[in-house]
């Protein structure tokens, strides 16, 4: 219990997080010149784009939209009691601490960061995204995420064929969702939301925050953390409007910097970086 | 002719679809910019399959009512020319009182009889497309596949979230003198599950609308409901009495300086009664020119004394009464509903509100149930031995 104990206390104090985010800072100047540049070249701007936000690491500088300490506090490292493990899941366990199940918070946050980095892509390109989960305590709190950043939401019964037998569902063709991030891969009853086999038949791409007791199997971007504590689902709700309204951000970075490109004034592209 | 026969054939078949046409108001038309659907493809390559899929729906719609719209110009003019009217000039009031003169249809249904009516009040409307070009829906809860249902659920929290945030935000500069506004809810109530469907174009399941029922109570009976009275009022419907002005008129004054109220035409079955109360009066009864001997049986004397014992005026007004057609009961029935009326502009509030709740001001709409074919009468079934 005390080496636990240790171990959160090192958490707390290290600044690991902070020091990689000024890396990156120095990183993301650098590259917003290097990518003006590519823009002067190119003639279809557009397509260059897209295709230097593929080839950067953290193209929409989400790295230091959360810190290991916030998740912490958030209460994403509670897992369920130890009986109910999903044997899926020991890789991204820490440990148990009076019978409780602990999260590695260092996995959490790469596969957190990784989710997050895809989210923003996804949106960069006009894809639609669709947030799922049956639990009626944050169904509120997640329709209203949605609709902050115009994006969708589902948090009522799910029909059998949302997805399978769309046309059917919806009277009409229907575009499906691009992305499908579940908060709660399990329904009411604890079995696994039928979202996430219809988007695996589907081919649509899903995240999912998954506690001890779900498995990752079928969840194209698993995330390994606590799913029930309305703080948790708060903070997760906040990274994730963030990461689709950053794409928003970095559309005017991209629009100024290519009317300076324009203006051949070079020299100033190093202050957008303050608009991060 | 033959082929006007065939067109109120092909109407005929339609009765059907008339039924589902109620929600006209809510759904919407195509857009009348279902605009040409080549254009658009020409002009964006990249439009989403969905939208294609619309588009195409929409032409096939409209081009179908473009040819009904035909086939019923041509109905109208043939009518105008059977009766003998201007073509250019008949109107649909023309063309109803014509079907009815030269198609006779003894059917009761009224639905089932021919009639012919222009294609947009016969076909179902369709919905306008959800969606834009790219296949992105409009409404953020539109992959529920009922976005307008969840999305009164959706505001009915955030408005209950509001007020109990308020509560909670006003309990420490809470004053002697707030005031709490609770809604006063007399005289409406909710929706029904079918009105709601109707008004939501969305087929809502019973477990959905006890969800619905469930949220909008909670909030209505928050203390600070009044805030919301917009939204509140707008999930529910005035009760039908209410809806009825019982107030009373201001009575005329007879030659002898006494005062009076004449209703004419006072319905019950197929009676009709032309009632006049006068007060001050010593409590003569004339129905017809004769006492309320007119009446024989004792249930009949009754009814026409109910009102005026209840308002305990039997002494101090004058009934006249003319009645026609009917029976004993449905006579006495017109005219005890003429006596209520004239007597509630000759009572207090109080006592209105009493014959109010009495049901003497409700108009009784009933009528005879008619008689079946295979049965002895409208429920009786003739006499059957097995064996």
């Amino acid at each position: 219990m005390a080496n636990v104990l240790r171990t959160f206390s090192r958490w707390i104090n290290t600044n690991r997080v902070s020091k990689d985010s000024i890396k990156i800072n120095s990183l993301w100047n650098r590259s917003l010149a290097t990518e003006a540049a590519v823009l002067e070249k190119s003639s279809n701007l557009q397509e260059a784009d897209k295709l230097s936000a593929l080839e950067h690491e953290d193209f929409f500088n989400l790295k230091p939209s959360f810190t290991i300490k916030q998740l912490f506090d958030a209460r994403v490292h509670f897992g369920h009691k130890e009986g109910t493990l999903d044997p899926k899941m020991k890789p991204f366990i820490f440990g148990s601490r009076l019978g409780h199940i602990i999260f590695d918070l260092d996995s959490t946050a790469e596969l957190l960061f990784a989710a997050l980095n895809f989210t923003a892509h996804i949106a960069y390109r006009d894809g639609i995204i669709l947030f799922v989960s049956q639990n009626p305590q944050t169904s509120y709190l997640i329709e209203c995420t949605a609709n902050d950043c115009k994006e969708f939401a589902h948090t009522r019964l799910w029909r059998q064929g949302t997805f399978t037998n769309s046309t059917m569902i919806y009277g009409a063709v229907t575009r499906l969702p691009d992305l499908v991030i579940v908060l709660n891969t399990l329904t009411t009853v604890l079995e696994q939301h039928p979202v996430i086999a219809e988007a695996a038949k589907m081919a649509i791409p899903v995240i999912g925050i998954v506690d001890s007791n779900c498995n990752p199997n079928l969840i194209t971007y698993p995330i390994p953390g606590n799913d029930d504590t309305p703080t948790a689902v708060e903070l997760y709700c906040k990274l994730f409007k963030n990461a689709i309204l950053a794409v928003n951000t970095r559309w005017l970075t991209i629009i100024l910097s290519r009317e300076m490109v324009w203006d051949g004034s070079h020299k100033k592209t190093g202050e957008l970086s303050s608009i991060f | 002719m033959s082929s006007l026969r065939k067109l109120f054939g092909d109407y005929r078949s339609l009765a059907g679809a008339v039924g589902r046409m109620t929600q006209r108001n809510s759904v919407l038309w195509f857009c009348s910019a279902v605009k040409e659907e080549n254009q658009i493809d020409r002009k964006d390559k990249k439009m989403s399959k969905a939208m294609r899929a619309y588009l195409e729906r929409a032409t096939k719609y409209n081009e179908f009512m473009k040819k009904e719209r035909d086939a019923y110009e041509i109905g109208r003019r043939h009518l105008a020319n059977m009766m003998g009217c201007d073509a250019e000039t008949f109107s649909q009031e023309q063309i109803d009182e014509a079907i009815e003169y030269l198609f006779p249809s003894g059917l009761f249904e009224k639905k089932a009889r021919p009639f012919l009516k222009p294609p947009h009040l016969v076909y179902p409307l369709k919905k306008e497309a959800e969606f834009d070009e790219t296949g992105r829906p409009y409404h953020f809860l539109f992959y529920t596949g009922k976005p307008n249902f969840y999305s009164i659920l959706h505001e009915g929290y955030h408005h209950l979230k509001a007020l109990n945030d308020m509560e909670v935000g006003k309990k420490a500069a809470m004053k002697l003198t707030d005031v709490f506004e609770p809604l006063d809810l007399t005289g409406s109530k909710w929706l029904e599950l079918k009105e709601l469907e109707e008004r939501l174009v969305e087929p809502i399941m019973k477990s959905e609308y006890a969800n619905f029922i469930n949220i909008m109570e909670r909030l209505s009976s928050h203390k600070r409901a009044f805030a919301v009275k917009d939204f509140i009022m707008k999930n529910r419907k005035p009760l039908m009495d209410k809806q009825m002005s019982f107030e009373p008129t201001e009575p005329l004054t007879d030659t002898d300086g006494r005062k009076y109220v004449l209703t004419r035409e006072c319905p019950r079955k197929t009676a009709k009664a032309d009632v006049k109360v006068i007060s001050p009066g010593t409590g003569l009864i004339s129905i017809n020119g004769k006492n309320i001997e007119y009446f024989r049986s004792m249930a009949a004397r009754k009814q026409i004394l109910f009102p005026l014992d209840l308002t305990g005026l039997r002494d101090g007004v004058d009934i006249e009464a003319t009645v026609k057609g009917g029976g004993e009961i449905g006579q006495a029935g017109a005219i005890r509903w003429g006596i209520s009326w004239g007597l509630r502009c000759f009572v207090s509030p109080d006592m209105f509100e009493t014959m109010r709740l009495a049901g003497l001001l409700q108009r009784d709409y009933r009528r005879p149930e008619r008689k079946k074919p295979g049965q002895a009468g409208a429920r009786r079934k003739f006499t059957w031995k097995k064996r």
